[in-house]
């Protein structure tokens, strides 16, 4: 059995960074770079005791707070006349520091809008089956994603029936063959199908990888066009010069 | 029709709909409201709404307008709909979010060296609750995919437009004129999550200080 001990709770190497010398009361403009990262190091000795994972990204802070320190005992190299001040090392982890912060502001405030819009109901649990007709379904109100379509193919692969065991053969079809399936079977659904129907009927899933794969390729081409009619409702595969053709 | 008759047929049709109805919308449906204002009607039926002390309210959200309860009476609802309501999103998500709505189109490289923390997993949850999308590809090295907020982002936060988010303060109002250190160690301690009352008070005065 595995403890999860949840500590403070940082979100990233920045987040413990800002704890840190708001704890220590330090100037950000002049971080004592050796005394936070001690107190910097001890954290993520815990963590790392804890959340091998995690630790990772805590790790290269660690190295980044090192080098600095570094780079400032170093002796600088004599000024030219005409050379610019030299800049702190500090400056570029300052400048992260005043980013990240920017954003933890932010996404407070999100927060509380968050909570005052879950105080407002709407009628929900629509019913999402809403009847389509086949030839209204073009509405450009509606948009659809590559996400959508990623989505949908991972459901229909999910449908497909589990093999076991594996052979190594050599896949059966190419995306030239699967381009003239998906056209064929457009024109002998008057140009248009669902998109599992379309890949219903494949039986196996490297079959099915490959027809995605040419359709992908007929989107890309503009023969061919996707929709979708509602939020997780069912994607259309549309020939693009069906009508032109009649 | 005039906003007296146009009333009830935007209300009946603001009702039926299962997400915001934007003007256009309204002006495709409606053919009949040639040139009406349709704030001034919603207006009116707000008014209505609220001299007969009725439960619901029209907000303007996502750039359209949606019925819903008014906030009073969010405890009943919640206990009818126990277990069933969506869990808020978490710190991480929150501040992904953030850096996603002032940023997009941002890679999650991007995002990532903002937060100094690996944001694939949170990227990925984001997708799933479609507050974000897949908007594009970057120039950049392997040019990598680009994400931005989606309407769905508006809606659950309760906003009509991306602009009426709080603004992240500028780096260079963060930075005052130099003198100001104090103020902005001030300004960071009031920024961590178990801040107080009087924290958020002294951070919004070295606001203001900064600003005069």
């Amino acid at each position: 059995m595995i403890y999860r001990v949840q500590l403070e709770n940082f979100e990233g190497p920045l987040d413990l960074l800002l704890y840190l010398i708001k704890k220590n009361e330090v100037d950000l403009f002049n971080i004592p770079i050796s005394e936070i990262t001690r107190q910097y190091l001890e954290y993520i000795e815990i963590i790392q005791m804890l959340d091998l994972e995690g630790a990772s990204d805590f790790i290269l802070m660690a190295a980044t707070l090192i080098r600095i320190k570094a780079k400032m005992l170093l002796p600088k190299p004599p000024v030219e006349m005409d050379e610019e001040e030299e800049e702190d090392p500090r400056d570029e982890l300052v400048r992260r520091l005043l980013e990240y912060q920017r954003f933890k502001e932010v996404a407070l405030k999100m927060a509380d809008f968050e909570s005052q819009r879950q105080l407002l109901y709407t009628r929900r649990y629509f019913n999402q089956q809403v009847e389509l007709e086949p030839h209204d379904w073009w509405d450009p109100q509606n948009s659809y994603t590559l996400f959508d379509l990623m989505w949908a193919f991972k459901e229909i692969l999910q449908r497909a029936p589990k093999v076991t065991q594996h052979n190594v053969e050599q896949i059966p079809v190419t995306i030239d063959d699967q381009i003239n399936y998906i056209l064929k079977q457009l024109d002998q659904n008057e140009g248009q199908l669902l998109f599992y129907e379309l890949l219903e009927k494949l039986k196996k899933r490297i079959i099915m990888i490959v027809t995605f794969l040419s359709l992908l390729e007929l989107i890309r081409r503009g023969e061919v066009e996707v929709t979708q009619s509602s939020t997780f409702g069912e994607i259309w595969v549309r020939r693009k010069r069906w009508t032109s053709l009649n | 029709m005039d906003v007296s008759q146009l009333k009830p047929v935007v209300e009946a049709i603001i009702f039926a709909s299962d997400g915001p109805v934007t003007p256009r919308m309204l002006k495709n449906y409606i053919e009949e409201a040639n040139g009406v204002d349709f704030e001034q009607v919603i207006e009116a039926l707000n008014h209505d709404y609220h001299n007969s002390g009725r439960a619901i309210q029209i907000v303007k959200v996502a750039g359209g307008y949606q019925m819903t309860t008014r906030p009073e009476f969010a405890a009943w609802i919640k206990k009818m709909y126990m277990g069933r309501t969506s869990n808020r999103l978490s710190r991480a998500a929150l501040e992904t979010l953030a850096i996603i709505a002032f940023k997009q189109p941002i890679s999650k490289a991007e995002v990532a060296a903002i937060r100094g923390v690996n944001s694939d997993g949170v990227i990925k949850n984001l997708l799933e609750r479609r507050l974000i999308t897949i908007s594009g590809r970057g120039e950049g090295l392997g040019r990598p995919l680009l994400y931005s907020t989606t309407p769905e982002f508006l809606q659950y936060f309760g906003i009509n437009d991306i602009s009426d988010l709080p603004k992240p303060r500028e780096i260079e109002e963060l930075f005052g004129e130099g003198k100001y250190v104090d103020q902005i160690i001030e300004a960071l301690s009031s920024g961590d999550a178990s801040e107080d009352e009087s924290q958020e008070d002294s951070h919004q005065d070295a606001n203001q200080q900064s600003d005069a």
